[in-house]
């Protein structure tokens, strides 16, 4: 990716798109009456608008968000790498768990922004690349240092008394 | 692409009603693909409608910006003709469960794809009924014994939706994953483009019911090459896997679109509707 207008672009969609998953997760651990990890989804969301207007802001200095579809971000996978995976979701799951979905999303963004530095040859965006890479990585340092706070839970974790379904 | 950024974004074509499925189910992508389709095609929230019968899936129209209509179990097929054959200028499409499509509504199924009017109608298939609890739909896998109704499986073989609708007559057949919402808001695009009837079956696991589909992610597989000719894409779907994703038909063929009448007062409608010793 050479063009510095459409890697910021990038960088605005990767962050407008984890904004919008944390929401969604929020939402739904929320109608799922999980407050607690409710309210970490709706923390993750909110740094993740923080990071969006920075994105933003820095795209609208270049030129401007270059306007793409959906399918023609360059990703490299089939979604923007910082959403968090939703099958790893669950309506009982625990901030532990909810930490290491954040924490594989942050990791999936570095791993998305090394790349295009190491593929790039344009030095301005190899040099935000590599500064945005950097930042990912403080992030996944930073849930590092919660889920010390989150220890693994037992094994039990999803045991439900009143399961959705019962097979004998 | 151009530089002008989209006045609407994804999220304005989502309502404020918090969805209620089930953290991971595949229909929060298909909620995503739509509201990522309509921002792309900076689509007007007016001009759209969304139709659905009963089931998880069909509580999708409450979760849009745009009109909807929930409507009863295995009608949102008819339901949405009658909408797109008297609204022409709208933007219609139906959701539908595998239940609420192939089993209940199954005979709709058939008559949409042979009438062919211009709407597109999106099928999450997570081959099982789960707002009733997890049992097996009609393409469950025979040997399925998840549920209580079928300890020993269905024993009887799945429907095969994209070998109907081509059967059927079809123009448009399309197969896509709801963990790939880029993907699948592309194909929505196109099948909103296409003239005539478009159906997209949607791989959508339930977490709750089916968690072994949670495995679908690593297993599905871009595989169809769209053709024009059936004979071509009956040979790609029996060489193919049931998680063979991709626009596998599309062709032009003729619509049932009659001349819409305006010469209806809203009288004359009270008139036709009124029940027998109303004032």
């Amino acid at each position: 990716m050479d063009d510095l207008r459409l890697f910021l672009s990038h960088a605005v969609a990767l962050e407008g798109d984890a904004a919008e998953r944390y929401h969604e997760l929020n939402e739904t651990l929320d109608a799922h009456n999980n407050p607690e990890v409710a309210e970490l989804f709706r923390r993750m969301e909110h740094y993740s608008n923080l990071h969006l207007a920075e994105a933003t802001e820095r795209a609208e200095a270049a030129g401007g968000v270059i306007r793409l579809k959906p399918w023609e971000f360059q990703w490299g996978q089939a979604e923007s790498p910082e959403s968090a995976e939703t099958e790893a979701s669950h309506y009982l799951m625990t901030p532990h768990h909810a930490l290491k979905l954040a924490l594989a999303a942050e990791n999936s963004a570095h791993a998305f922004y090394d790349g295009v530095r190491a593929a790039t040859s344009n030095p301005e965006v190899r040099k935000l690349a590599a500064e945005f890479a950097t930042e990912e990585a403080g992030h996944a340092d930073e849930l590092d240092r919660w889920l010390e706070r989150y220890p693994e839970p037992a094994p039990d974790w999803d045991e439900d008394p009143d399961p959705p379904v019962a097979v004998d | 692409m151009n530089s002008i950024e989209p006045a609407l974004r994804p999220r304005d074509y989502k309502s404020d009603a918090h969805p209620v499925w089930c953290p991971g189910c595949g229909d929060f992508g298909v909620l995503n693909a739509l509201t990522k389709t309509f921002a792309a095609e900076q689509l007007a929230p007016e001009r759209i409608a969304l139709i659905s019968g009963i089931g998880c899936s069909s509580r999708l129209p409450a979760y849009a910006n745009a009109y909807g209509f929930h409507g009863v179990h295995g009608r949102a097929l008819p339901l949405a003709t009658g909408l797109a054959v008297s609204r022409p200028d709208l933007t219609v499409i139906a959701v539908s469960g595998d239940g609420d499509g192939f089993s209940i509504g199954g005979n709709h199924f058939l008559h949409a794809c042979r009438r062919n009017v211009d709407f597109t109608w999106i099928v999450m298939d997570n081959a099982v009924y789960g707002m009733t609890k997890g049992q097996a739909s009609p393409t469950t896998e025979a040997d399925w014994t998840g549920s209580k109704l079928t300890p020993d499986g269905s024993h009887l073989a799945p429907l095969q939706p994209l070998e109907i609708a081509l059967a059927a007559g079809c123009g448009f057949i399309a197969r896509e994953f709801s963990g790939n919402p880029n993907g699948l808001s592309q194909r929505i695009s196109e099948a909103i483009a296409h003239p005539g009837f478009a159906f997209i079956q949607v791989i959508a696991p339930c977490i709750t019911y089916r968690p072994e589909q949670m495995a679908y992610k690593k297993r599905v597989e871009a595989g169809f090459e769209p053709v024009d000719d059936r004979r071509r894409a009956y040979t790609q779907l029996l060489d193919a896997g049931p998680l063979t994703t991709g626009l596998l038909y599309r062709a032009a063929l003729p619509q049932w679109q009659p001349a819409p009448r305006s010469d209806h007062a809203v009288d004359e409608l009270d008139d036709r509707f009124a029940v027998a010793g109303d004032a």
